[in-house]
């Protein structure tokens, strides 16, 4: 069945984008029904997780747009995990894992639309550079450059967890 | 192959998007410089670091429970959307107004009936010394020598009806108006666009928000809804139990909850959100109960709606 293999993954790229667990299970919601409703539309050489994906793609971006992000980024700005001109090493009993989950989805969250779907695309869903031109509409030279950025932009913010996590 | 080269294409080498021929470069390019060979254990390192991540994010049987219950709901009304026959097509052409000319005077009307209202409105709220007179040497007592005579114009045109003549409070009669749209009776239940008649211009004495109010309206109809389904008559005996009505309510209402349950939670109003959350699963039960219902799928929700006390929290919203 289509839920419940794709549910998860659709679920947590949605998540990715949104940052909030209850809105991104009300938009996995509405990504089914509209997969439901359009599954007429859905052409035979398109693989259906792309397909699915990039529905989840538009009902994320028109949640985004229609939400005021501008309290959520101030938020962020003021984080301070995420003070970037404190580069000291963080102690290695601290790194807890729900502290490292939490630092990657703000930091994702900082990251622009474009270059937030395309790192979590690739980096966190292992989806090929094809499968995501196909879901975004970009072009791979585009998903390439904007993909270098956010790892750049990510790695800035998130390095300092590099070998730490999961030992 | 320079180390230039090799660092461009390192990304795409390990996302798997290099072709043979990079790869077979880039792997003996590694084998002999240890700069670029560092850099590719960098990112290995932090590939490994990403595929860590865990979102704690779980998939729960309300997620599906609420994609069916959506799919169900525009099937049916797909379903009844496209029943109309031929006859009934044909009778739309003629039925069907053409507003086209007709709406540019309707707006002049309107703009015209505005203008008129506006200053109906604010004529009598600056009384001159004659009206006042004339108001004292008036035959008819009840308007000079009663508290309705500060009445604003506005006021007078709900009261005039009820009060006869009598000293009788405002806000009472305002209670009287309304309780004409409470509890109506199961075939007549009034909808929405009836209360908002009313509602508007006493809860905006309270300060509330146009969201408020639309939530305490739709609470308020679903409380009738809840009451109606409770007060079904039916026996044990019976094959099946007419809930169509009740049934379309809830479809109408489902909607219209999902619409200020996220409102309410993209505005941080919590408790309207908890509350709209703890009625929704009630209205979709009952959206999905077919026309002729059975009793046991009745009871069954009438049994949850006593005994999760949903009315009592709607009405305490």
């Amino acid at each position: 069945m289509i839920f419940e293999r794709y549910s998860r993954p659709v679920l947590s790229f949605i998540y990715d984008q949104i940052g909030d667990r209850d809105v991104a299970e009300e938009l996995a919601q509405e990504t089914f029904v509209r997969a439901y409703r359009s599954l007429k539309s859905l052409r035979e050489e398109t693989k259906l997780s792309t397909w699915l994906f990039g529905i989840a793609k538009n009902v994320a971006r028109e949640s985004i747009r229609s939400r005021v992000r501008d309290r959520h980024n101030v938020d962020l700005d003021d984080d301070q995990v995420l003070d970037l001109s404190d580069q000291s090493p963080v102690p290695v009993h601290q790194l807890l894992d729900k502290e490292f989950n939490q630092v990657v989805q703000r930091s994702l969250a900082k990251l622009d639309d474009d270059k937030r779907t395309v790192f979590t695309l690739k980096v966190l869903h292992q989806r090929s550079y094809e499968e995501i031109a196909e879901i975004t509409g970009f072009s791979i030279p585009k998903l390439k450059t904007d993909l270098h950025r956010a790892r750049a932009e990510m790695r800035q913010r998130v390095g300092r967890y590099i070998g730490t996590i999961g030992t | 192959m320079k180390c230039d080269d090799c660092v461009n294409l390192m990304e795409t080498y390990l996302d798997g998007e290099a072709t043979e021929r990079e790869s077979d470069q880039i792997q003996t390019h590694l084998a002999t410089c240890s700069m670029c060979a560092n850099k590719h254990e960098a990112l290995t390192a932090e590939n490994e670091m990403f595929a860590r991540y865990d979102r704690e994010v779980e998939v729960t049987p309300a997620l599906w429970n609420g994609v069916a219950a959506r799919i169900a709901l525009e099937d049916r009304q797909a379903e009844s959307k496209s029943k109309p026959g031929l006859g009934e097509w044909i009778a739309g052409w003629f039925a069907m107004p053409s507003f086209r000319f007709a709406a540019p005077t309707m707006a002049l009307v309107l703009i015209a009936l505005l203008i008129g209202l506006a200053y109906w409105r604010t004529k009598p709220q600056q009384p001159t010394h004659d009206n006042l007179i004339a108001h004292v040497d008036s035959p008819k007592p009840v308007t000079s020598s009663s508290p309705a005579s500060t009445v604003k114009p506005s006021d007078q045109s709900i009261t005039a009806p009820a009060s006869a003549g009598t000293n009788t409070d405002s806000k009472e009669i305002n209670s009287n108006v309304l309780a004409k749209y409470e509890r109506p009776s199961r075939p007549n239940m009034v909808r929405s666009s009836d209360q908002s008649d009313v509602l508007p211009d006493t809860e905006s004495n309270n300060g509330g928000t146009m969201e408020e109010r639309d939530t305490a309206s739709h609470l308020e109809q679903a409380q009738n809804l809840l009451l109606s389904f409770r007060n079904i008559k039916y026996s044990d005996t019976d094959e099946e139990v007419d809930v169509s009505y009740e049934k379309s309510e809830s479809r109408r209402l489902l909607s219209e909850n999902i619409m200020l349950r996220r409102e309410a939670e993209s505005s941080g109003k919590f408790p309207a959100k908890s509350v709209l959350g703890s009625l929704e699963p009630f209205l979709i039960d009952i959206a999905n109960l077919p026309d002729k219902a059975k009793p046991t799928d009745v009871r069954q929700i009438t049994d949850r709606v006593q005994r999760t006390e949903i009315v009592a929290e709607l009405r305490s919203y």
